[in-house]
């Protein structure tokens, strides 16, 4: 039998079909208004659990980045200012240089040493160096200042600085210590003075400039140590700029990944914008279709045409 | 021998019966829209005719005829169409509160967005990270105490909002219950008015539409069958007579949780509830899995050389893999800022009334919130000559393993609702919990879809056949129409033949 088709039929499938239409395109331009295609869980279940784990990544990876911004301003901190320490040892070499001219009268020598004694303070003041309110050269006891200048019997040379380098996570699993010990800059503490930290030999220096014990021979020998400290510098600004190498290679790779995250992600919750907008305007279509058609099918019957 | 008047009474007969087919094609189209309706159909059948079979019989030929009359008025309708809807409308039933619930849970769950658990953690391990730079900075730890707190209040609202559903629901089911109720009630006196129509010999075609309807209705509610007695409907729920002619047995939320609970309410949207909560359960199980594991849940994590572990003063001296109880345990192994050296306290606690950790349950510790120097981030201290630990509040070994935390893997309690995961990231356990959600309310949604296809199909099958055309009604009225014209016009014809019968002839001798 075929089959009876009635008015109520004809008017519940329009109104069906109708409904789908406007539903598919309440969808597409919600796709196209907001320019991504996974909105709930349930719009790609697998694509989910992607779009959650790149998020995550990308969100740590942000951090990442922040952390390599901030080890590389504290490592280019440390730089010059172990550099300023260099230009004093370099300041330091001259004088001694100058003092161990045997011509020299001792005014001469006297203002030399007053000299050196400005420069040592300063030099302790550089050892003090902060950065964000943290004593670079004293390790993990950042708080503490190293060289305390107001304890008693103070005494830079016998200083022993935290051993221990702050660390920064720079990646999953990957942490990296970014602080020099004072010890490594300025030489292992010496509290005998016969060593070659750098505060040793500024206090052998005015020693030896100093009456009656001037000893021009002396002067002369710690210029080749005052070199040895300006090594351990050049060493120490070497240990940061390989430092900042690695941070700047972990920064291009979390850069890399950024990308690459962002790309994936991109991917998985993002609508195709092209077909988007096809889609929308056949949706369009198609709803403005069955409401024309419906508009004309369903108003005429047989009523419609009996006098 | 017929009468003068046979063929008067025969049109009378005719414009009767063609009346009555005219109004019921009224009734039809008057209904035309109502729902629930079956068209119905005037039998109409020639009338015994002239001269019955007996010793009496004339020897006049033939048989002649003596009109029309109706016999019944009956409704277009198909059992079988019935039954079958009602098969589907239980599915469609179900179906769709399950789909409405789990759409819900969606909403909740809120994912992908920068509101959702994984953002807050994200955000909670980042603002580690943060601290882990700054450990002695009081503001890195009043964001990491922000951040902890966005955390749990993210898990305590979800879970409100998860109770707060299961309230509904169950509000939704002692409504439902009410509903069925008074649907059976109205059944049942049907059942009996329309027993009393019938028995004598009419058909109760319009109350029979109600009660086909409430059962209709009563389908989408619960899983029916629906025999057609004596007595009226006998409507069965999965062994259990709701309805036994006029004769009802009321439900309430509790028997309709035990039929649940012994597999008799099986379809309708009181099922669909029952499974909703289900569904929301486990859901809930499963997030209270995720909060406890963040707090209690066992992963082994490496403890740097030259840290101090609580309770002893001697560095160690190499890397050490530890097995710690969650976030709190590895909190505990820490310092916190103030001196002398104190390891850490709870991170996560549980709010009063509760006694374990439990997505409702999960806060901040109170000492921790009111003062973020207890946090510990340092795992070093020194110890003076007097014994005296001090805390080397520069070390930031706990804050970086805490920051490290996305990597590492937790066991995950199999005995809790936890989907069968043993052991992953809390990043990765959460993103199957969401995954499976969303496989499940695609699936619902889809089983909804063909679920809702399927009763249209039926529901189409069924007004195909009951349905009021009303060109069917349009072109009957003409014919009727006609037909009682004839009538009428057969009528008039004879009448003018009695009328020169009568008057114009025999006047002779007048």
């Amino acid at each position: 039998m075929a089959l009876r088709i009635t008015q109520g039929m004809m008017h519940a499938q329009l109104t069906r079909n109708i409904s789908k239409n406007l539903n598919k395109m309440s969808d597409i331009q919600n796709q196209s208004s907001t320019g991504m295609k996974l909105h709930k869980a349930s719009d790609d279940p697998v694509g989910i659990t992607y779009s959650l784990r790149y998020r995550t990544e990308l969100s740590s990876n942000d951090q990442y980045e922040k952390n390599t911004d901030q080890a590389l301003s504290w490592l280019d901190y440390t730089d010059s200012v172990i550099n300023q320490a260099g230009d004093v040892l370099q300041r330091v070499k001259e004088l001694a240089t100058q003092a161990a001219n045997g011509t020299n009268p001792q005014e001469a020598l006297d203002a030399i040493k007053s000299e050196i004694e400005e420069l040592k303070s300063q030099l302790v003041d550089i050892a003090n160096s902060k950065f964000n309110g943290k004593y670079i050269f004293n390790g993990e006891n950042f708080t503490t200042v190293p060289f305390d200048t107001s304890a008693a019997g103070f005494d830079p040379k016998a200083i022993e600085t935290d051993s221990e380098s702050v660390k920064y996570a720079l990646g999953a699993n990957v942490t990296i210590g970014i602080s020099l010990t004072g010890n490594a800059v300025f030489g292992d503490a010496d509290p005998a003075g016969t060593g070659t930290n750098v505060f040793s030999v500024l206090d052998r220096l005015m020693t030896a400039m100093t009456p009656p014990t001037t000893d021009y021979d002396a002067i002369s020998n710690e210029i080749p140590n005052i070199e040895t400290s300006m090594d351990r510098m050049l060493n120490a600004r070497a240990a940061v700029g390989a430092k900042v190498n690695r941070v700047e290679l972990m920064q291009n790779r979390i850069a890399d990944f950024k990308l690459s995250l962002t790309d994936m992600q991109s991917k998985v919750e993002d609508a195709d914008l092209e077909q988007v907008l096809i889609d929308s305007t056949t949706a369009q279509n198609i709803y403005e279709a069955s409401l024309s058609v419906g508009a004309k099918v369903i108003s005429k019957s047989l009523v419609d045409f009996l006098g | 021998m017929t009468s003068t008047f046979h063929s008067l009474e025969t049109s009378k007969r005719s414009l009767i019966t063609q009346q009555v087919a005219l109004t019921t094609l009224s009734h039809n189209i008057a209904n035309a829209n109502t729902e629930g309706y079956t068209r119905q159909k005037v039998t109409m059948v020639a009338t015994r005719p002239m001269e019955a079979y007996g010793m009496t019989k004339s020897t006049a030929p033939g048989q002649i005829g003596t009109g029309v009359e109706y016999t019944s008025i009956t409704r277009i309708r198909d059992a079988f169409l019935d039954a079958q809807y009602r098969d589907q409308s239980d599915i469609a039933g179900t179906t769709s509160v399950q789909m409405d619930t789990l759409s819900k849970l969606e909403g909740f769950v809120n994912e992908p967005s920068e509101t959702g658990i994984r953002t807050v953690l994200s955000d909670f391990w980042n603002a580690w990270s943060d601290l882990s730079k700054d450990p002695e900075n009081v503001t890195a730890r009043e964001i990491l105490v922000e951040r902890t707190q966005a955390l749990t209040d993210t898990f305590n609202g979800l879970s409100k909002q998860l109770s707060d559903l299961d309230a509904d629901i169950n509000m939704t089911i002692e409504t439902s219950a009410e509903q069925i109720n008074s649907m059976i009630g109205s059944i049942a006196s049907l059942n009996d008015q329309i027993k009393k129509i019938e028995s004598l010999g009419d058909n109760a075609n319009d109350l029979r539409d109600q009660r086909d309807l409430l059962t209709d209705k009563l389908s989408k509610m619960v899983n029916v069958t629906v025999t057609d007695t004596e007595d009226g409907y006998t409507i069965n729920m999965g062994g259990a007579n709701l309805v036994t002619g006029g004769e009802t047995t009321p439900v309430n939320a509790i028997s309709l949780e035990q039929s649940y609970d012994n597999g008799t309410l099986t379809g309708g949207e009181v099922h669909g509830m029952f499974t909703s909560l289900d569904i929301a359960a486990e859901f809930t199980g499963q997030l209270d899995t995720l909060a406890n594991t963040i707090v209690n849940g066992q992963f082994q994590v490496t403890i740097p050389k030259g840290s101090v572990l609580p309770g002893t003063t001697v560095p160690t001296t190499a890397d050490q893999l530890m097995t710690v109880n969650g976030i709190n345990g590895l909190h505990q192994l820490g310092y916190t800022l103030g001196n002398p050296a104190t390891s850490g306290q709870p991170l996560f606690t549980v709010k009063t009334g509760f006694t374990s950790i439990t997505a409702a349950s999960i806060e901040i510790n109170s000492n921790i919130a009111a003062d973020s120097n207890l946090i510990a981030s340092s795992m070093r201290t020194t110890t003076d000559g007097a014994g005296v630990s001090t805390v080397v509040s520069g070390n930031n070994s706990l804050a970086l393993l805490m920051s490290q935390m996305t990597e590492v893997k937790f066991s995950f309690d199999e005995t809790a609702t936890g989907g069968g995961i043993k052991e992953a990231t809390l990043g990765d356990f959460y993103s199957a919990l969401v995954g499976a959600l969303g496989v499940k309310s695609q699936s619902a949604a889809r089983e909804n879809t063909n679920a809702e296809a399927q009763l249209a199909q039926v529901d189409g099958s069924r007004m195909s056949i009951s349905g009021v055309s009303l060109d069917e009604e349009m072109s009957d009225m003409i014919k009727y129409q006609y037909a009682y014209s004839a009538a009428a016009r057969f009528m008039t014809t004879f009448d003018e033949m009695l009328n020169k019968l009568i008057n114009n002839t025999g006047v002779v001798g007048r």
